[in-house]
């Protein structure tokens, strides 16, 4: 790949079409790099408890005391955290893998301890993003999008956030904490859908860990490894999924596009028949218009990653054909975390009939992207 | 980097090259070859993780985990070093045959490799 | 249906005391005299009908609390000929002393009236119920019971406070193989105590309630996994009562997956996690359960082995009574065997024969 490229910074004139959307790509800030931009009232809060800490982890990914849940090989030179160099992602997701659009989802907002916290990070996230990721010296090749980070637990103040950054070229979606209680259909949550709405944008939600009781917490008490605990993460989701339809989000704002990032997909084939066996025996008793799998192949859309792969791949292409896969499934990486998918497997592995459409159109149609970008001489091109 | 044919046998590096636990990527093929020092014999495997295609021999050695009810936590390390660690899925595989025995139909690619002299040869 | 040549079994029926007053007069003082809630209670009821049309006794007892009533409807009426008992009890008790009184009187309640006595009770087979919060007197029930020749099963609530994979519920275990006796775990009506039945806090409908809770079973199983259980525990049966098999396939694919690089924290359990499925792992079939009545039934039925698993329930006399007639059309004849009878007559030792 040519570091010459890179170097120089600079674009052809020449178009490509977009063949790989990459929705889920996890920038962090380097070292004091979000400080500054955190609204000045917190900013020596912050900086107070942060004073001394250590690491934070429970339920450990594999390996963690050498891998720190990343891909061990995305770790910048210079003894920053991976995903810490905007040069470092773009040469290795985008010229060596192939992504050609990468949505950024930051995860550095979370753990405030009130609303106002939250917020307060969302805000210096945003700020940060514009500023290190979206820039144009750091997004000189227009492959960045970013993430309007609004806080969900403090619907008026996201929805103000999502005002704020709506419109910016760069910003592809609203992203919004998963765990939060209670459950999406509360209608306490209206300010940011219909924020949202208003823009155009959808909302997406990655997991993430926080503490208590939104770690999250299993029902039946906690999980003993990471590997139950993150394998039932998906429930979480699934409950959400619920939520939005029976308490009838979606009939409420008929616009909304959702997106679930990183929570796997494949078990959304059966909850849609559950759902839709449930509606059949009970009736439209919460006032649904339609039947939930309608609701579902609509409104919310699945990030590919990770790709949970059965013993007998047919069994694979069967389940994709059966959910309508390529209603609802849009490609994610993940990179530079440890579980990352590498686009040219994943293009291996969706059935030919599909493939354009998770790899890259569903997210174009979704993200509001566009269909070519500035050429990059000795890209990969993913398939 | 120059790279070498394949096929056939190659001098990678002089014994004290590569010490015990230490290993060396050469250039051969498409993604390398990782030549491994364990204890004394060595070993040589594909740069490449059938799983992804991650970079294999950027990961890291360690032994596998085994029960062990004495040790505390019910847990210990057996075969210290045998062992390479994928560095995006962490996936493992034994260096001397490439396998798992958990899904041995994954495995990676080994060459053989001989010491002649002060020289270790692998055939790749 | 009661002429096919083998025999129909119902896995799931639920039965009922009386009334609070049958209850608490099968249970002694300080106890009978004690607050404990009853099977119904108004928290996360269905809005419409709780039970299934024509299941009402014209004497006001509960539902499916009488042995004839209940005989005529699953073995003249239905066509079936055996049904495994499941009693519904109050909810899990705070108090294990309480607990373990209600339950005790509930196993002695099913052997009196359904399984010693009565014309259907050679047909009917029981489920002790067990209180995992107490497990040594569980294991004292357990043994107490495994000598009678019509209980073929212990009942394990599904809200627990903690997952079945954790190492103190192995005496349970240990005393579920010593009996040959296979565990179902079913969700408790009722009231008590339980975490927030789902990882968001309580539902706003009745409908995601109901499509939520009977998922859980996968924190369980996959703890369990992961734990060794099945691995310590060779002979151990789990039935998951409350249905819902058809998520096991994406969810042990994801397991799968992400078995491999975790085996090393895990060493206890050192095979890939869907291997611990077969011969370990059941469920009852329910009007909830599959894909409908599509054209891919069977082969979905194939994956992940859920053929060799799946056990008809009617879950009688619950609102989501279900019905052989409502299985897929695509179905094997085998695999209709398989679901109908073979399966559980295999698990509970039932004879593969019609009883005359
Ligand atoms: S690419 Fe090596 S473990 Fe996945």
């Amino acid at each position: 790949m040519s570091q010459t490229l890179i170097d120089e910074r600079k674009l052809g004139t020449e178009q490509v079409q977009v063949r790989v959307v990459d929705s889920d790509v996890h920038p962090y800030p380097r070292r004091g790099e979000l400080a500054p931009f955190i609204p000045g009232k917190f900013r020596k809060l912050f900086a107070a408890r942060g004073e001394g800490v250590g690491n934070s982890v429970f339920y450990d990914p594999p390996d963690y005391a050498h891998a720190s849940a990343m891909r061990v090989d995305s770790f910048p030179a210079d003894g920053e955290f991976a995903g810490t160099d905007p040069h470092l992602t773009f040469r290795q997701l985008i010229m060596e893998s192939g992504s050609d659009i990468a949505i950024l989802g930051p995860l550095n907002s979370s753990g405030g301890q009130t609303e106002e916290e939250t917020h307060a990070l969302a805000v210096a996230t945003n700020l940060w993003q514009d500023n290190c990721w979206l820039d144009s010296e750091n997004n000189w090749h227009q492959r960045y999008r970013g993430s309007i980070v609004a806080a969900i637990d403090a619907p008026d103040l996201a929805a103000r956030e999502i005002e704020q950054w709506a419109g910016h070229p760069y910003m592809a979606q609203v992203l919004i904490n998963a765990e939060m209680r209670p459950a999406w259909g509360d209608p306490r949550y209206n300010p940011v859908w219909e924020a949202a709405t208003r823009h155009n944008l959808p909302v997406a939600c990655h997991l993430g860990r926080g503490q208590h009781n939104e770690l999250p917490m299993s029902p039946v008490g906690f999980l003993s490894y990471n590997h139950d605990f993150m394998v039932t993460y998906s429930l979480l989701a699934a409950n959400q999924v619920m939520s939005l339809v029976f308490d009838g989000v979606f009939d409420r704002f008929p616009t909304l596009r959702i997106v679930f990032i990183e929570h796997a997909y494949s078990w959304i084939l059966p909850l849609m028949w559950r759902m839709d066996a449930i509606y059949a025996a009970r009736g439209p008793e919460n006032g649904l218009k339609r039947k939930p799998s309608e609701y579902v192949k609509d409104h919310i859309w699945f990030t590919t990653q990770p790709l949970d792969f059965p013993e007998d791949k047919l069994e694979l292409t069967n389940a994709l054909e059966w959910m309508e896969a390529d209603k609802i499934l849009l490609f994610s990486s993940d990179y530079p975390h440890w579980t990352f998918d590498e686009p040219r497997w994943v293009a291996k592995h969706i059935p030919e009939r599909m493939r354009e459409r998770i790899m890259f159109q569903n997210s174009i149609d979704v993200f509001n992207l566009p269909s070519t970008v500035p050429a990059l001489p000795g890209q990969v091109r993913a398939f | 980097m120059h790279r070498l044919a394949r096929g056939r046998e190659h001098v990678v590096a002089t014994v004290d090259e590569i010490a015990p636990g230490e290993s060396k990527v050469v250039p051969i093929g498409r993604h390398g070859v990782g030549v491994y020092n364990v204890n004394g014999k060595f070993y040589a495997i594909a740069n490449y993780c059938p799983h992804e295609g991650g970079p294999l021999c950027v990961g890291r050695t360690h032994g596998q985990s085994v029960v062990d009810p004495e040790r505390p936590g019910g847990a210990a390390e057996a075969r210290e070093g045998e062992f390479i660690y994928c560095p995006w899925h962490q996936w493992g595989f034994e260096l001397a045959t490439g396998t798992t025995a958990v899904k041995p139909e994954w495995s990676i690619r080994t060459y053989p490799v001989r010491v002649e002299g002060r020289n270790v040869i692998v055939t790749a | 249906m009661s002429s096919a040549p083998h025999p129909l079994i119902d896995a799931s029926v639920h039965i009922f005391f009386k009334s609070d007053a049958d209850l608490r007069g099968h249970m002694h003082e300080p106890f009978a005299s004690r607050g404990f809630p009853e099977p119904d209670v108004a928290w996360f009821a269905p809005p419409g009908k709780k039970y299934a049309p024509g299941t009402a006794n014209p004497d006001g007892s509960h539902q499916a609390s009488d042995p004839e009533t209940v005989g005529r409807a699953i073995f003249a009426e239905r066509g079936f000929d055996f049904a495994i008992l499941h009693p519904m009890s109050g909810g899990v008790m705070p108090d294990r002393h309480l607990g373990a009184a209600i339950l005790t009187a509930t196993n002695e309640m099913m052997a009196e009236r359904w399984l010693d006595t009565g014309v259907y009770a050679d047909r009917f087979r029981g489920t002790i119920r067990i209180d995992p919060n107490d497990v040594d007197n569980a294991v004292r029930e357990i043994k107490r019971w495994r000598d009678h020749p019509r209980i073929v099963q212990i009942g394990l609530p599904l809200q627990t406070q903690e997952p079945y994979g954790r190492p103190h519920f192995k005496p349970l275990w240990r005393a579920a193989c010593d009996a040959s006796l296979p565990v179902a775990v079913h969700l408790e009506m009722g009231a008590g105590i339980t975490h927030p039945p789902t990882p968001s806090g309580i539902a706003r409908t009745y409908s995601q309630h109901v499509s939520f809770q009977p998922i859980s079973y996968l924190y369980h199983l996959m703890n369990m996994i992961t734990e060794g259980v099945f691995e310590e525990f060779p002979e151990l049966k789990v039935v998951w009562a409350d249905g819902a098999a058809d998520h096991l396939t994406p969810m042990i694919w994801r397991m799968d997956t992400f078995g491999r690089p975790h085996l090393e924290q895990t060493p206890w359990a050192p095979r890939i996690p869907s291997a611990y499925l077969p011969e370990h792992v059941y469920f009852v079939q329910g009007a909830l359960d599959g894909p409908g009545d599509v054209e891919f039934a069977s082969e979905w039925l194939r994956m992940t082995g859920k053929e060799d698993m799946l056990l008809f329930g009617s879950s009688y006399p619950d609102w989501q009574l279900a019905s052989p007639e409502k299985l897929p059309s695509a179905w094997t004849d085998e695999q209709r065997e398989k679901v109908l009878w073979r399966t559980a007559a295999g698990l509970y030792g039932l004879p593969a024969a019609v009883p005359a």
